[in-house]
């Protein structure tokens, strides 16, 4: 079984395991700033590097962000991107970064996209550390930013993560679209990776050592070899990082995942789509 | 599978980023939540809660909420059911938190029956069984039953919100440190998502 401990309550909750099998953690006051559309010390960090003095308009009229105020696992929020335009050569959004703004490392996810997806629509899973915002900050390609935010409030415990068991499907990328796809219309896909994503933040019980972190690094997909998407990604993504998103199909072809993780392994998925 | 242990505040890394008298402190924190850990494991008394205890053993541990629904659906309540473990020092601390604030708590789970379901860290999630009616499934067919995405692991303490249908009203999180203060348990109670 592997454990993982993050936060000052690690080394509390490593001793007291010694004297009961593992459960939940995690309580405390209430943070102050817990409005969705409050800011952050290290937000304010953080988009200083990444915009400079760039203004960000803060509504939800060109990105909505969808994320429960309490997810059911601190380690796989869901998250949903909803973009308020269409993807068209004259305006789309050009990039999407994702945040969590008290994780450890805060960029969460960078999606740089093109017109082929079609509408600007993402879904995916991310861990949470601690309670903090998650934003999404849309850059459209007219240079514009739009940011949306949530509060959320985690807290977890441990437990033995699937891929321990299965290390040989580690990089098994699969596609995913419905059985019946109509050429020049929006269509719904799924890309998963089987990978631990682990964060170097984990502790294996048995050795008392960190885990060293394992995550996929990025994901480009392509359709009939031309770019739908490429995400850059952190260990912040949930394990077996999941992405939904749109593509437009002009055609037969074939739709593409190339993988890369932070150890250079590279990953193919592929699926035929008519 | 990997949880977050996680706490408002500004710690947030691993421990080996704790400085000594952090560890310290910690260390004394954790000798204190064990040595404090109340004899008596169960929600408190003032809020009378609906006690039932598993069945089976020891080759499962079968909680029947078929009489507690009845009630429920009688008295015009919903159900608050809290699943407890008798070594668990997180749901001690749960208990004791609403033991604590329970003249200011009690009124708002007026409309909720409580019913306590008195397990041990022992229960795993394949030997915790529900019962309703004639049914009894195993922890995570439950869980996928009622649509619940805590289907994954089973989590001590942990609470379901119902209503006397046992249609749950809302999703809830693993564990109860997301509301053990007394704003954040009212959030619950008034199902704010």
């Amino acid at each position: 079984m592997i454990w993982k401990f993050t936060g000052a309550w690690s080394l509390m909750f490593m001793l007291a395991s010694v004297a009961a099998p593992p459960c939940s953690a995690a309580v405390g006051g209430l943070p102050t700033k817990t409005a969705h559309t409050d800011i952050s010390p290290e937000w304010e960090r953080l988009r200083e590097k990444l915009f400079q003095s760039r203004p960000i308009e803060v509504t939800d009229s060109r990105v909505q962000l969808i994320v429960p105020l309490r997810a059911a696992y601190g380690a796989s929020v869901p998250v949903k991107i909803v973009s308020r335009l269409p993807q068209t050569e004259a305006l789309y959004v050009k990039r999407l970064y994702l945040l969590v703004d008290k994780n450890p490392s805060m960029l969460a996810a960078v999606l740089e996209l093109t017109p082929e997806v079609g509408q600007a629509d993402f879904e995916t899973r991310l861990r949470v550390d601690e309670y903090s915002h998650v934003r999404v900050i849309s850059e459209l390609s007219n240079g514009e930013l739009h940011m949306d935010s949530r509060y959320v409030k985690t807290s977890g415990g441990c437990s033995a993560p699937p891929n321990r068991g299965a290390a040989h499907l580690i990089g098994k990328t699969v596609l995913k679209v419905p059985d019946v796809v109509t050429m020049n219309q929006l269509t719904p896909a799924d890309v998963t990776v089987v990978h631990p994503n682990d964060t170097g933040f984990e502790l294996n019980n048995v050795s008392v050592m960190f885990i060293p972190p394992h995550f996929v690094r990025s994901i480009k997909v392509s359709y009939a070899d031309r770019k739908v998407f490429d995400a850059e990604l952190d260990f912040s993504v949930s394990e077996n990082p999941t992405f939904r998103f749109n593509f437009v199909p002009h055609g037969a072809g074939v739709l593409k995942a190339e993988v890369e993780d932070s150890k250079d392994a590279r990953f193919v998925g592929t699926l035929d789509v008519r | 599978m990997a949880n977050n242990s996680s706490l408002p505040g500004p710690t947030s890394s691993g421990s080996p980023r704790l400085a000594k008298p952090m560890r310290s402190a910690v260390f004394s924190l954790c000798m204190a939540l064990l040595v404090a850990m109340p004899a008596v494991a169960a929600l408190p008394a003032a809020y009378s809660p609906m006690v039932v205890q598993p069945t089976g053993a020891p080759a499962r541990a079968e909680f029947d909420l078929t009489a507690a629904l009845a009630r429920a659906h009688s008295e015009g309540r919903r159900l608050y059911v809290y699943l407890g473990a008798s070594d668990c020092p997180f749901c001690r601390r749960y208990e004791a938190f609403l033991d604590a604030n329970a003249t200011e708590l009690k009124p708002h789970f007026a409309n909720y029956l409580i019913v306590d379901l008195r397990s041990s860290l022992s229960v795993n999630a394949d030997k915790l069984h529900i019962r309703v009616g004639n049914r009894s499934l195993p922890y995570a067919e439950f869980q996928r039953s009622i649509g619940d995405e805590r289907a994954r692991q089973l989590v001590y303490p942990s609470v379901w919100l119902f209503d006397a249908s046992l249609k749950p009203l809302m999703q809830m999180p693993a564990g109860t440190g997301t509301f053990q203060t007394v704003p954040e348990q009212l959030e619950i109670l008034r199902l704010e998502q």
